[in-house]
């Protein structure tokens, strides 16, 4: 009993809150020439083509890397996989934190993962630039070491339902989803402002993950006959979701989808462009995803990932990895975990020269990208757009 | 509406028939469930994928070819990893099944892990329109096919002694021995029919679906949803339940609310059970005591 | 195959003092952890309590039942929606959550009472996790649908309830708790009477054994077990996501009672522990866990179809539990 005592006297102590952050905390994960940096994603499991978002932002840092790193140092990614589950991506990130000591974390591609992860990581209180996920509850309420470095689903939610409305005479609007957090992220804040608006939608249809048919819900679009439809489906269930509605004669609705889509490999998936010319999907970049803009960064990835092939979720990581150099540039050769978030808090409109709405940073605010574009085909053509019939 | 939901069902009907099927095949002459038969008929799909699009075989050769592959993966299975747990506990065989798609499932992951790949579409053909009612090519396709093989198979069964076989090994191996009948090898020979039977299933739903490690996952649990509609172990009952389940999933999501399509398996199976355990053709299911 | 030596009366000494040195050792644990392998500890922990529920239904009842995934995650949501939406103090809410277990396993007796059996059973059970799945989602106002539930902060003793090593040693207390339990529950008159239901139902039945009733408090059991495991999951990831308690899960679990070795207390331990342990060394393969699962399980399946606990018989009867049987 004595030594169980002793022992609960030692973890009170161990537990006491690391309030005082010492010098070696603040240079952890730091050497001369390394810098240390968590990099969480889905690598296996049935979310996996997500992290081809990290594999883009890795692709970066080698870039910079070769290029000579930052102030001599490099950038060192330690991968981790989360396989888009809580539990896994919590001993992820510990593992991260507590055993490979990394200076700090940038990264994850699951809301559900990410919202887990908060607290765990806002009480260790290194730095965290959030590269993929996109729910609001990641960074809202404010996190002091907690940065959001693409657009959050209530950017994506708002521009989507922005867009829709955009199309003259659009009241008649329907949604169609997955139960799944990630579809909610987006339709949530979509239905929140189109109810601002004074639009009901229509009709509210699920198809869930792994269903290879949406004759059911395409018949009830069919009775229905809305203007626009939102679809926050995945890439399969998209695919699919055109097809039968190409299929049962109602191709000339337009379709919102997110930002898991994008218009060329939907294209190339449903292998017909009848079925997608009606297609828009939430682009938060500046070009197509093959247009002249878009093209350094593809052979970019490619240079170090030779056989990758490109999606959206490619570039969307990109944009928070050059405001992460920028503001290591910025502190100096004297790094410390306080001074890089202090910097990245200094981050004011920053143009990646990939996505399509800047970054910024303040101490109030850690919701970097407050808006995104979206894509859609004009005369065949992908194009990005502003605004219904605007090129961006 | 009524008619077009009937034929969307037909369809995907069809592939959970075809499943159903296959499992059926294994169960009956083997009384083994294979759980994971889904990762089964994902491999079936992109082996014909790497064929059509990676080897540039035309599509028919191409599928005879994956069935082929996946019969002689089914009996090297069989041979190779269910024969040496047969000693064991008899749920070692599920786990054992299950392990083996993990595996499979994990060498698609490896190499496509981060795609979602398309599959030409094998019979390009218009739709057809019969007033509202819209007749697409990979309905024709997929009915057709499905119906063809349906004919041969149990014509087979009708017309040789196979039937009369597999009757004997299922309900006493020991006595087919007797007769005089290769048990291991007729063993052998159904593993091999149901993987090739479920590949089917996968070729046939690919250029639908899209082509993705976790393409099979949902299809199992229709499956047995099948299974248990028709009545387990019987073969017409899982073609049959296989289609009225594909018809229920469809009017459900259309007339009702189609968050329920996900679930309509599951409430038939717990619906049948316990209201018809031996399902429309069964056995009796239930024990009694 | 079932020749296999009892232990003698000493060795029984030894064994039950093994039994408590056991966790007496692991007290020091937390000593040798970070805070990431401590949470990968506590995480094993879990796994003991969701393995030992289940093998006590597939194993030594004989029953082919996999709603063991359905208890867990009721359990889990029944911690969360206490200690969220009522306040309940998350310690109280383990033995209320087991009680929901408890509940869950009287449903899935009920399809083993009304005759449904062997796979039928197998696949009833399946379609009941599902379902139960499909509700977390949907019934959004109970159980925050596809957002979750975040457990509420809570401080035990002073000290916070997110940290690992006060969960470890509430989460072994609980585990050394149920498994002692179990491990009595099954030694005695009743326990026998499971064996005798798995052996032969009818001939245990003709000695006025009431069957009906052993297996359904075997479920109970195995439910209340399972749901308080539910509660410490919903306290290790702090976040009760519907996610969680699907196939994988399942999978899994019933994983960890064949390697480890069906029907048997120690090897729910054994395969739990390796089970959850392996995929954290598997973290250095991404992409290929799937692959190296499936190896790692059949390669066992093969090599030991009786699990790692027969590995330990061999060596010394001490691990020899009574009334287990080798034979299939």
């Amino acid at each position: 009993m004595k030594t169980f005592a002793s022992l609960l006297a030692a973890f009170a102590v161990s537990a006491s809150p690391l309030l005082a952050q010492d010098d070696a905390w603040e240079t952890q994960g730091l050497t001369d020439d390394a810098i240390t940096i968590g990099v969480m994603g889905p690598f296996s499991g049935n979310a996996s083509s997500y992290s081809k978002a990290l594999i883009g932002m890795m692709a970066y840092y080698d870039k910079v890397n070769a290029e000579g790193g930052v102030h001599g140092r490099q950038l060192v990614a330690v991968q981790e996989d989360t396989a888009c589950d809580s539990a896994k991506g919590l001993a992820a990130a510990k593992k991260l934190i507590s055993q490979d000591e990394v200076f700090m974390l940038q990264g994850n591609s699951c809301s559900g993962v990410a919202v887990a992860l908060r607290p765990t990581i806002e009480e260790a209180g290194l730095p965290w630039i959030v590269a993929h996920a996109v729910s609001d509850s990641i960074s809202d309420p404010l996190a002091a070491n907690i940065f959001h470095g693409v657009p959050t689903g209530r950017a994506n939610g708002r521009a989507m339902a922005q867009f829709v409305l955009s199309k003259p005479d659009t009241t008649n609007v329907a949604i169609i989803e997955h139960s799944n957090d990630w579809a909610h992220s987006y339709s949530n804040p979509a239905r929140d402002y189109l109810e601002e608006q004074g639009v009901t939608p229509s009709l509210e249809l699920t198809m869930e993950r792994g269903q290879t048919d949406a004759t059911a819900q395409v018949l009830k679009l069919r009775q229905e006959q809305p203007d626009f439809i939102i679809a926050a489906l995945y890439e399969a269930e998209t695919a699919i979701f055109l097809r039968d509605l190409k299929k049962y004669g109602m191709g000339d609705i337009p379709v919102m989808g997110t930002a898991g889509t994008d218009l060329e490999n939907t294209l190339k998936r449903t292998g017909d462009f009848d079925t997608v010319k009606n297609y828009y999907v939430i682009h938060s970049y500046v070009d197509n995803l093959d247009g002249p803009l878009m093209q350094p960064w593809g052979d970019m990835i490619h240079e170090y990932y030779p056989e990758e092939e490109l999606s959206t979720f490619s570039f969307v990581s990109i944009g928070s990895a050059e405001a992460l150099v920028a503001a290591l540039e910025a502190v100096g050769p004297e790094l410390t975990r306080s001074k890089l978030m202090a910097a990245l808090e200094e981050v004011r409109d920053f143009d990646t020269g990939i996505l399509s709405d800047p970054i910024t940073w303040t101490p109030e605010d850690h919701q970097g990208v407050k808006g995104s574009a979206v894509a859609g085909f004009v005369d065949g053509e992908p194009t990005v757009l502003k605004a219904w019939g605007q090129p961006y | 509406m009524l008619m077009q939901l009937t034929l969307g069902g037909l369809s995907q009907g069809m592939i959970y028939a075809l499943i159903a099927l296959s499992l059926t095949v294994v169960y009956r002459s083997t009384t083994v469930v294979n759980f994971g038969h889904g990762d089964f008929v994902m491999a079936g799909a992109f082996l014909s994928y790497v064929l059509v699009v990676l080897a540039g075989v035309a599509f028919l050769p191409a599928a005879v070819l994956a069935m082929i592959a996946m019969f002689v993966l089914g009996v090297l299975f069989n041979r190779g990893l269910i024969r040496p747990v047969r000693g064991g506990p008899h749920i070692g065989l599920a786990l054992m099944c299950i392990a083996a798609g993990y595996v499979l499932r994990g060498i698609a992951r490896m190499v496509w892990g981060r795609e979602v790949l398309p599959m030409p579409a094998v019979f390009d053909m218009q739709p057809i329109f019969l007033g509202n009612l819209v007749i697409t090519g990979d309905a024709v396709f997929i009915i057709g096919t499905v119906l063809v093989l349906l004919l041969i198979l149990f014509g087979l069964l009708a017309m040789t002694d196979l039937g009369k076989m597999i009757q004997a090994v299922y309900q006493s191996p020991r006595g087919a021995r007797l007769i005089g009948l290769n048990v291991d090898r007729f063993n052998d020979f159904s593993w091999g029919i149901g993987a090739a039977l479920g590949a089917l299933g996968g070729i046939l739903v690919a250029p639908v679906s899209l082509l993705h490690p976790d393409l099979g996952a949902s299809f199992l649990i229709k499956g047995f949803a099948a299974m248990t509609l028709g009545g387990f172990g019987s073969l017409g009952g899982a073609v049959l339940g296989g289609v009225l389940l594909g018809l229920a999933e469809q009017y459900a999501g259309a007339y009702l609310d189609s968050a329920l399509i996900e679930i309509t398996a599951y409430v038939v199976i717990v619906a049948v059970l316990f209201i018809r355990p031996q399902g429309l053709f069964g056995r009796k299911a239930v024990v009694k005591v | 195959m079932s020749q296999t030596k009892m232990p003698s009366a000493r060795q029984r000494r030894l064994r039950s003092w093994l039994f408590w040195a056991v966790p007496a050792v692991l007290l020091l644990l937390p000593l040798a952890t970070n805070p990431y392998t401590q949470f990968i500890a506590n995480g094993i922990l879990i796994s003991v309590l969701v393995t030992l529920g289940f093998t006590l239904v597939i194993g030594n009842l004989g029953q082919l039942a996999f709603a063991n995934t359905a208890f867990f995650g009721i359990g889990a949501y029944a911690s969360a929606i206490l200690a969220a939406k009522l306040g309940v103090p998350w310690l109280l809410t383990i033995p209320l959550a087991g009680a929901f277990g408890a509940l869950g396993g009287f449903l899935a007796s009920s399809a083993a009472l009304r005759g449904i059996r062997s796979y039928y059973l197998a696949i009833i059970t399946l379609a009941f996790g599902e379902l139960m799945r499909w509700a977390y989602l949907h019934a959004k106002p109970v159980t925050g649908g596809t957002d979750g539930m975040p457990m509420p902060r809570e401080t035990l003793l002073g000290t916070s309830l997110s940290d690992d090593t006060l969960k470890f040693y509430i989460f072994l207390a609980v585990t050394v708790l149920l498994v002692k339990a179990t491990l009595n529950l099954m030694r005695s008159r009743f326990g026998r009477a499971v064996m005798a239901v798995r052996e032969n139902e009818v001939a245990t039945a003709s000695l006025a054994i009431p069957t009906a009733r052993v297996i359904l408090v075997t479920f109970m059991w195995s439910g209340f077990v399972v749901g308080c495991a539910g509660a410490l999951f919903a306290r290790h990831v702090g976040h009760v996501f519907p996610e969680s308690f699907g196939m994988l899960h399942l999978i899994a679990s019933f994983a960890m009672v064949l390697v480890g070795g069906l029907g048997s207390v120690l090897g729910a331990v054994l395969g739990a522990v390796l089970l959850t342990a392996l995929p954290e060394y598997l973290r250095a393969f991404p992409g290929m866990e799937e692959l190296f699962f499936g190896l790692i399980v059949a390669g066992v399946l093969v090599a030991m179809p009786m699990g790692l606990a027969s590995l330990l018989r061999r060596v010394s009867p001490i691990f020899v539990e009574r009334f287990y049987r080798e034979a299939p």
